[in-house]
């Protein structure tokens, strides 16, 4: 609104830049002839002058003088030819209209087809200083980012903020926020397992021995961590050890819990490895590789929509089978991503009934939202 | 804010065309309302251009990252400094600051032009109304720095690494301010071709016009090539680069219509030829912008590639070149020759003057095209490089350089050489004397380097003797002296501070081409190296972080007779964002010379090669275009005390007016 009233007033001031002078009565203008006299005089003195200093001799000074002089009288003569009385016609009227007419109706027509009146300014420090619940993905991290920046041993921000890298897909700073998580917050079998596919991730995909020394300090940590585990097979059969791979998939199936995320992840994988040639690397509960490479070359719209389509599934996926304590977390952390505070908030209270409010969980949940700035509904 | 600049430079497009028709057309049917509007529409678009620039510059401050142009050219990480001149380092901002300053010469002529003929006004203010549409619509078109982006990236490309410097702060608006400058006079000239007559008060205008256009351009490439001189890392000051010719061409155009229009303002003399030297300046002014802007070439510069805007500018330049030469050929006849002279007299060595510099713009061209040419229809990549231009520049120039003290010693209309040479005798001795002792005392000197020590001298020494011989040195009592030397008009101080702001350029290439020395060792961390006489040190290299990038900076001692003198440091840096690295070169000024090091790779074991220069009297080619510059700010002070000079002239013209019932 305060735009148009600032384009209304700025179009009202050009168009009295072009309208007074029009309305305005013709002051005494000189006749170019006049201008010219005076220049002319001015030249005869500079004459004097340069003679004085000796800058041109006595006797062409002389034949200057003279030729000076007659363009005075030549000007005489032109003078009285050239003035011509102001003659209002039909041209300069039509000429005036239109040029009164054209300032708005150019400014206004371009300007709709090219501007973009709703779109406010949006200079970064007021982005990241508006309410968390209206920022975007990018906005919440680019804030996360800038209070670690400050505050560089906050370990429990980088704990938070790692996975979320991990679903953007900048796998190099997840690994640091990964790391620093570890050094600054202890070890645990998630972080480190998530350092290993941060690293596994920022190679293309390829199980490094990076990766796998984190993968392995997972294992040490929780024998069962089901992400350790697959992408240690995974790294079995990038290194051609199909068998052994497929071994340690089929000893995973049995391990894990029958509504497991992990289940179906394995059972492509084993699927892949007994077709050759195996597609390497592949983050099992993250979107597939092809919706992965599908999504760099979205346009951030319908990169938006398709993380909250993900997001959506997942909830169903949870409705269905809600005993998935890391699934719940992933859905509170989601929403909160993706600023639905509210529905984060139904989410935790969702997560809380399904195990009791009581339980470790709960806790767990809760104090899991809290540092994500999410608090239960009473 | 965004919305309002993006809406103010749509105005002011809009402006612009009413600028270049109601004035024409008023000029024309003699209608003193249409012709008014020009003046009060040309200060309005100047300001509308003015906010809409603010405006883009408040967004490149905030890193309003929804705003195209600034989320490509800007990272939040950068200092605000560089956030803020990074306004005009991209191919958008740039051409708005273009617009600006186009628009900002028109207000002036509106203001202060109140003493020019209204016709000539006019005209004048509705050929700059044309530039400025055609820009305007080339901006909107083409290259619209507002254009937005929903939802807004949090984070920018970067600006170019090579361009967060402080140069860039100072060098495109001074060359701007140059190449635009040039724009007034090509409006003045076409103007006087449009109304098929000259006004005498037509040079008054167009000299000081030229003067501040020429300022800024000296200005301009003197500061560009220092800052190529110490940002590139490679310690040249001069590359006969495209880009670099692009921006010398106006240069020795403007060089040549500031001496042809003193002979226009003083003798009416030199009109044609005056009018088509501000044409073709301005030409390649354009010329300039086309070459740097489309594309075509590719160099350091070269930050714009965009196949659509390149054919813009070209319509842009066949229009307003073809447009002008063509009105040229039609009206040139109808203009009334000036006054006479002898070859023999100052007119006469102006004349030498315009035939030297435009025969060396013409080789200058022909070096920068042909290159283009040749790849256009054959295909082939050629480059055309220094050995090109030390055979045909070089010849052209030192003739005109020895010329040069002779021209302010002869009288107006019918010189006397000979009295002129017994003046310039002293200097002459002393510029022998200088060539003498290079040749014979110096080691290593060749005989371009005595030659040029010696014109050089010539050239400091010959406008000496001219301040000297206007004050009467030698011939009148000393304190008639200081009177004269105290009452001398300041353009003659003006004259002598450009000529020898030349000279001591000359002495600076001189001197570093031919007695600079250079060294390329790998170096490890105490390690020490000579060159011409000064010991450094190599200390290591220190990891460091800035702001938004990492580097490596060598520390140096430099240690003269045995003390340590201070540190010497040169960096390369990483620019994350843009995976750039750059060299920081160490430069320490000894006196007026300069001693230059860059770093090279770093070995695994602390070792880094080092290149090292040693550079004498490298700041005097700098400091030369300095003195120069004050020259012209000299001159133009002097047009100021004139009658007829625009701020005093209000009131003797209405005087005249009522003085000369014509």
């Amino acid at each position: 609104m305060l735009f148009w009233v600032i384009a209304a007033i700025l179009t009202l001031g050009a168009s009295l830049a072009v309208l007074l002078p029009l309305a305005g009565g013709t002051k005494g203008a000189s006749a170019a002839g006049d201008h010219d006299l005076e220049v002319y005089r001015d030249q005869l003195s500079e004459l004097d002058r340069d003679m004085a200093r000796g800058l041109i001799q006595p006797g062409e000074a002389e034949e200057a003088r003279a030729e000076i002089g007659r363009r005075i009288l030549r000007l005489g003569s032109d003078g009285q030819a050239s003035t011509r009385a102001p003659r209002p016609s039909r041209t300069a009227r039509l000429v005036a209209t239109a040029a009164v007419l054209a300032v708005p109706l150019v400014s206004w027509g371009l300007y709709g087809a090219l501007g973009s009146p709703d779109l406010p300014s949006q200079p970064l420090a007021e982005r990241l200083a508006k309410n968390p619940a209206d920022s975007s993905v990018d906005e919440l991290v680019a804030r996360a980012e800038a209070h670690l920046a400050a505050n560089p041993s906050d370990g429990k921000g980088w704990d938070v903020l790692a996975p979320i890298y991990l679903r953007l897909q900048r796998y190099t700073d997840a690994v640091t926020a990964y790391r620093n998580a570890i050094r600054l917050d202890g070890d645990s079998a998630v972080r480190q397992a998530g350092l290993g596919e941060a690293i596994a991730n920022a190679a293309g995909g390829i199980v490094s021995a990076d990766a796998q020394a984190a993968f392995e300090a997972a294992l040490k940590l929780d024998p069962a961590n089901a992400k350790a585990n697959f992408y240690l097979a995974m790294g079995l059969a990038q290194e051609g050890k199909k068998a052994e791979a497929a071994a340690a998939w089929q000893k995973m199936l049995g391990q894990l819990a029958p509504d497991s995320p992990w289940r179906s992840a394995v059972q492509q994988a084993l699927a892949e490895t007994a077709e050759p040639p195996a597609a390497a690397g592949k983050p099992a509960n993250g979107p597939d590789a092809q919706a992965v490479e599908a999504a760099q070359q979205m346009s951030p719209q319908d990169r938006q929509a398709m993380i909250e389509t993900m997001v959506a599934g997942l909830d169903d996926r949870l409705k269905q089978n809600p005993r998935d304590e890391e699934g719940w977390m992933r859905l509170i952390r989601s929403y909160v991503v993706l600023g639905k505070a509210d529905q984060a908030r139904d989410a935790l209270g969702r997560a809380v009934a399904v195990f009791g409010a009581d339980s470790e969980q709960a806790r767990k949940f809760t104090a899991f939202a809290a540092s994500l700035g999410v608090t239960a509904t009473e | 804010m965004v919305e309002t600049g993006h809406f103010a430079l749509v105005l002011a497009f809009a402006l612009s065309l009413v600028q270049m028709l109601v004035p024409l057309v008023g000029a024309r049917a003699g209608n003193q309302r249409l012709m008014a509007v020009g003046g009060p529409v040309a200060v309005t678009g100047f300001a509308l251009t003015a906010l809409s620039f603010t405006a883009l510059a408040t967004a490149y401050a905030g890193s309003d990252f929804s705003v195209a142009s600034v989320w490509e050219n800007s990272h939040s990480l950068q200092p605000l400094i560089y956030k803020i001149t990074g306004t005009w380092g991209n191919h958008e901002g740039s051409m708005l600051l273009w617009v600006l300053i186009l628009t900002f010469f028109g207000a002036l002529v509106a203001v202060f032009g109140n003493n020019l003929p209204a016709t000539l006004k006019a005209n004048v203010l509705a050929v700059q109304g044309m530039i400025g549409a055609a820009f305007f619509l080339f901006i909107l078109a083409t290259s619209n720095p507002f254009i937005r982006l929903n939802p807004a990236p949090i984070e920018g490309r970067d600006l170019n690494p090579i361009l967060q410097d402080l140069g860039l702060a100072v060098h495109p608006p001074l060359l701007y301010l140059g190449y635009v400058g040039f724009s007034i006079c090509f409006s003045f000239s076409v103007a006087a071709l449009i109304e098929g007559r000259i006004d005498a008060s037509w040079a008054r205008w167009v000299r000081p016009w030229t003067l501040v256009a020429w300022m800024f351009l000296t200005g301009g490439i003197a500061m560009g090539s220092y800052w190529a001189y110490y940002e590139l890392g490679w310690g040249g000051f001069w590359f006969w680069d495209p880009v670099e010719n692009a921006s010398f061409m106006p240069w020795l155009a403007g060089t040549a219509l500031l001496h042809s229009a003193i002979v226009m303002e003083k003798r009416s003399a030199l009109k044609i030829w005056t009018l088509l030297l501000a044409i073709l300046t301005f030409s390649l002014s354009l010329l300039g912008t086309f070459l740097v802007r489309s594309g075509v070439l590719t160099s350091v510069h070269a930050f714009a590639t965009d196949p659509a805007r390149g054919v813009f500018i070209l319509c842009i330049l066949t229009l307003f070149i073809g447009g002008s030469l063509t009105l040229f050929a039609l009206r040139a006849s109808r203009l009334t020759a000036g006054g006479l002279f002898h070859p023999i007299s100052r007119e006469g060595a102006l004349v030498l003057n315009n035939l030297f510099l435009t025969t060396a713009t013409a080789t200058v061209l022909v070096g920068t095209l042909y290159p283009l040419a040749l790849e256009a229809i054959t295909g082939g990549k050629i480059s055309v490089g220094a050995p090109f231009f030390d055979l045909t520049f070089g010849p052209l120039m030192l003739p005109l350089l020895a010329i040069v003290p002779f021209g302010p010693l002869l009288a107006w209309k019918r010189g006397d050489v000979l009295a002129a040479s017994q003046r310039l005798m002293a200097a002459f001795a002393l510029a022998l004397a200088a060539m003498l002792v290079t040749g014979l005392f110096i080691d290593g000197a060749s005989v371009f380097a005595a030659l040029g020590v010696g014109l050089a001298v010539w050239l400091v020494a010959g406008a000496l003797t001219d301040l000297a011989v206007k004050s009467g040195v030698g011939s009148v009592a000393p304190t008639v002296m200081l009177r004269r030397f105290a009452g001398l008009p300041r353009s003659v101080f003006g004259t002598t501070l450009a000529h020898l702001g030349l000279g001591l350029t000359l002495l600076g290439i001189v001197g570093t081409l031919s007695f600079g020395t250079e060294k390329i060792l790998t170096m490890r961390p105490g390690e020490t190296v000579e060159l011409s006489g000064h010991t450094l040190r190599f200390e290591g290299l220190y990891p460091q972080k800035g702001p938004n990038f990492t580097e490596d900076r060598g520390r140096f001692l430099l240690i003269s007779e045995g003390n340590a003198d201070g540190e010497i440091t040169s960096a390369k840096r990483f620019y994350p964002v843009r995976q750039t690295v750059t060299t920081e070169s160490g430069i320490r000024t000894l006196g007026l010379s300069q001693l230059y090091l860059s770093l090279g790779d770093a070995g695994n074991d602390g070792s880094v090669v080092v290149r090292l220069w040693w550079k004498p009297l490298v700041t005097l080619i700098w400091g030369g275009g300095l003195v120069m510059m004050a020259g012209a700010a000299m001159s133009l002070a002097d047009r100021r005390l004139r009658v007829g000079a625009p701020s005093r002239r209000r009131k003797p013209a209405a005087a005249a007016v009522s003085a000369s019932p014509t």
